[in-house]
């Protein structure tokens, strides 16, 4: 047994999340070729937009449907149909907490892609400042927000369908993930009404920005990625748990700068034990990349089965060097 | 006709006043012991050769000498240099050096600007091309344009006071960055990816040793006593790093092998020492011989000459040159429990930590007279210890051996009343 948890804590983290990314990303872009489908309510971008590859869909494609429903609807019967999906989203949710964007998440994956595309290239990474970090740390939640109450005015007829499901339309991944089942149909900026013109270009210029930011800084998405905001507000009974315990923390901020989300508080912060942030993706690498035994790490259903080790941070370390 | 021999006007190095001082210190650490690991000999030997019998250190590439530990040695390794920590801990040197300071200055600064401005001063590391002085206490910010003035080249490498501020960090990457560039100059060596793997190769081998070591000394009853691993983490300061590695693991090899004989260097009930506060550098590990001679034992420290130097690791993120050195530059700031920072919750969180993980039963904190920083932490780090039920005994002294007699009675009176506290709580 403790051979085991020897094997897990030595773990090289990079190259198991690599293959466990890709595998994921397999599933979830190409897995419904195999008929695989595990609903539409999965929290993360499993995007709708792949027609047939697709595994599952990504919640925020149904949620922002159910809410443009009319209001009388909504508040009726429709609202059971709001509330299942959402309890089912829930319960996939609480299983790998934001693990789903560190680990499973087809958008996360590919920007860890683009960023081993830039290492590989010898180009720097870019970050921000903390006074930016803290400036735009808000944005997910005002994203999070407007695609919730901008299907909720369509349904109360303050606005017209054009800017139904409005997220989807700027978001990314709509563009994005339909190229690697070769469907270039969503490169388009839709003329149907004033609306869709808006939110197409709109789309288009963040997916731009997305590839290019995605190559300059480690997961630049995430961090204005609206379901990460979502996630952390239901975060509270996950089973999936990031823990720190600041008495055995040199605050050498090693985790800090490994951190793909510059999360400072990681390194900092002494005093709570629930370390995860809203900006965190649960990758584990600051757990990887500590050498403090049992200072940061991982439980499941308050079972830990990964913890920071001096013995599997000299190995990983040792392993960089001599690469 | 005979040929007239010139008789020599000088006596032999060993015969001097500092080769005195470092044999009278050293036959103490190695003879006042039984049971001394023999893997200790190589050290034992190194401070004989290097302190008392004169001997030159050969080391490789251009001296670059370091008088604090927020030197990166990875940047000098890469950029083909020999890292020498300076810092002092000679009697002979500190009354040398008494020229260049007000009288109530720090016996630590005083006798490496001593040995600076001494010719033939050991341990003899050769040349210097240049000295990396960081900006941290007062008297080493001053000690800088002094050492300028005996004709050595100085660099002043601007640390931080305030580390836990973000901006803080960002400029110390920096400072860090503008030292590779300096480095570059006086070796004529790039600094390259590869070149700088290689050096944190180095450095990483001789910290996992360390650590390993340190580690073993959790084990109750200890296997080695603080005296040895104050006399190896001070070799650290001169010697070859490889080499230093090398003896290090073949000393990890035999506690080991102690381990599996149930060995125990030390009486069982012996109290087990926490060291902190200013740093035993040889000749001048007074206070932890007293303690150990008294029948304590140290058990971990919380030193600059020690733990604090060798114990933080460096992370890198992307092994890209650029983030290399900031990874590295982090390493040398973050963790630093240094006393001259603003505020210092880490120094004390790190000496609970240390208390509580290897079983201390309490805490002995050196600070040499004139060491402003370290006297004006002494009252929280009681505060904190106190808080905490660990007892602590603050010592202030010097390196002069004067107060030897009245030290030894102190940290006897610690060391009963420790022993008294155990039997009365096991009662």
């Amino acid at each position: 047994m403790s051979k085991l948890r020897d094997a897990v804590n030595n773990v090289d983290l990079k190259r198991f999340r690599f293959w466990f990314q890709l595998a994921a990303f397999v599933l979830f872009v190409y897995g419904g070729y195999l008929a695989i489908n595990l609903g539409n309510s999965l929290p993360m971008f499993s995007c709708g937009y792949i027609r047939d590859g697709r595994a599952g869909v990504c919640y925020l494609l149904p949620l922002q449907h159910q809410l443009a429903r009319p209001w009388p609807q909504l508040f009726s019967y429709a609202g059971v149909a709001v509330l299942t999906g959402f309890a089912i989203f829930a319960l996939w949710f609480i299983v790998l907490n934001k693990g789903w964007c560190g680990f499973v998440c087809p958008l996360g994956t590919l920007q860890d892609w683009l960023t081993s595309l830039r290492q590989k290239l010898g180009i720097r990474q870019s970050g921000y400042t903390h006074e930016q970090f803290r400036r735009l740390t808000w944005i997910k939640y005002v994203l999070l927000a407007l695609l919730l109450l901008i299907p909720l005015g369509i349904g109360g007829g303050l606005w017209s369908h054009e800017v139904g499901a409005p997220f989807c339309q700027i978001c990314p991944g709509r563009m994005v993930l339909p190229l690697f089942v070769g469907d270039f149909s969503q490169w388009t900026i839709d003329f149907s009404s004033p609306g869709k013109i808006v939110l197409t270009a709109l789309g288009m210029g963040i997916t731009g920005l997305f590839i290019v930011g995605a190559f300059v800084k480690k997961r630049f998405f995430c961090f204005f990625c609206p379901m990460s905001a979502l996630h952390y507000l239901l975060s509270k009974p996950a089973l999936l748990r990031l823990r720190k315990d600041g008495s055995k923390c040199t605050r050498c901020g090693d985790c800090y700068t490994a951190c793909d989300m510059e999360i400072r508080e990681i390194a900092d912060d002494v005093t709570r034990k629930e370390i995860m942030t809203d900006d965190c993706t649960l990758c584990l690498k600051c757990v990887a990349a500590c050498p403090e035994k049992g200072a940061l790490k991982v439980d499941f259903a308050n079972i830990t089965f990964f913890e920071s080790t001096e013995e599997g941070f000299i190995k990983r370390m040792n392993k960089g060097i001599r690469k | 006709m005979s040929e007239i021999r010139e008789v020599p006007l000088k006596p032999a190095f060993n015969q001097s006043r500092q080769a005195r001082e470092a044999e009278v210190m050293l036959n103490h650490i190695v003879d006042d012991f039984i049971d001394n690991p023999a893997a200790m000999t190589y050290f034992y030997d190194l401070f004989r050769h290097a302190f008392i019998e004169g001997k030159a250190l050969d080391r490789e590439g251009p001296g670059i000498g370091t008088t604090c530990i927020q030197v990166p040695e990875e940047l000098i390794y890469a950029a083909g240099g020999t890292p020498v920590r300076l810092c002092n801990g000679a009697y002979h040197y500190d009354q040398v050096g008494a020229d260049f300071m007000p009288a109530k200055s720090c016996s630590l600064v005083k006798a490496t600007l001593g040995r600076l401005h001494s010719e033939k001063a050991v341990p003899d590391v050769g040349k210097l091309e240049l000295i990396v002085n960081p900006t941290t206490c007062d008297q080493k910010k001053k000690a800088a344009q002094m050492m300028e003035g005996m004709g050595y080249q100085v660099y002043d490498l601007d640390l931080p006071s305030a580390k836990d501020n973000e901006a803080a960090r960002e400029y110390w990457r920096r400072v860090v960055k503008q030292l590779a560039a300096r480095l570059q100059k006086v070796t004529g060596k790039k600094l390259t990816r590869q070149r700088l793997r290689e050096a944190m190769a180095k450095t990483s081998r001789a910290q996992a040793a360390f650590r390993t070591l340190h580690n073993f000394r959790r084990k109750a009853p200890s296997l080695i006593l603080g005296k040895d691993v104050f006399l190896v983490t001070n070799a650290y300061f001169f010697d070859d790093i490889e080499r230093w590695s090398a003896a290090v693991e073949a000393l990890n090899a035999e506690l080991a092998q102690r381990e599996a004989e149930a060995f125990s260097a030390v009486q069982k009930k012996a109290p087990r020492i926490v060291f902190t506060g200013s740093p035993p550098i040889f000749p001048n590990i007074k206070l932890p011989l007293l303690i150990e001679e008294a029948g304590g034992v140290v058990v971990a420290d919380e030193t600059c000459s020690a733990n604090r130097m060798l114990y933080d690791m460096t992370a890198v993120d992307e092994w890209l040159l650029s983030h290399m050195i900031e990874s590295i530059a982090d390493k040398y700031l973050k963790p630093c429990t240094c006393p001259i920072f603003t505020r210092n919750d880490d120094r004390i969180r790190r000496l609970l930590d240390l208390v509580s993980t290897f079983n201390a039963d309490g805490v002995v904190y050196q600070s040499f007279a004139g060491c402003q920083v370290y006297e004006m932490e002494q009252r929280s780090v009681a505060e904190a210890l106190n808080k905490a039920g660990i007892p602590m005994l603050y010592i202030e002294t010097d390196y002069s051996p004067d107060d030897m007699g009245q030290l030894s009675t102190r940290v006897e009176a610690f060391l009963e009343s420790i022993k008294t506290r155990k039997r009365q709580a096991r009662a």
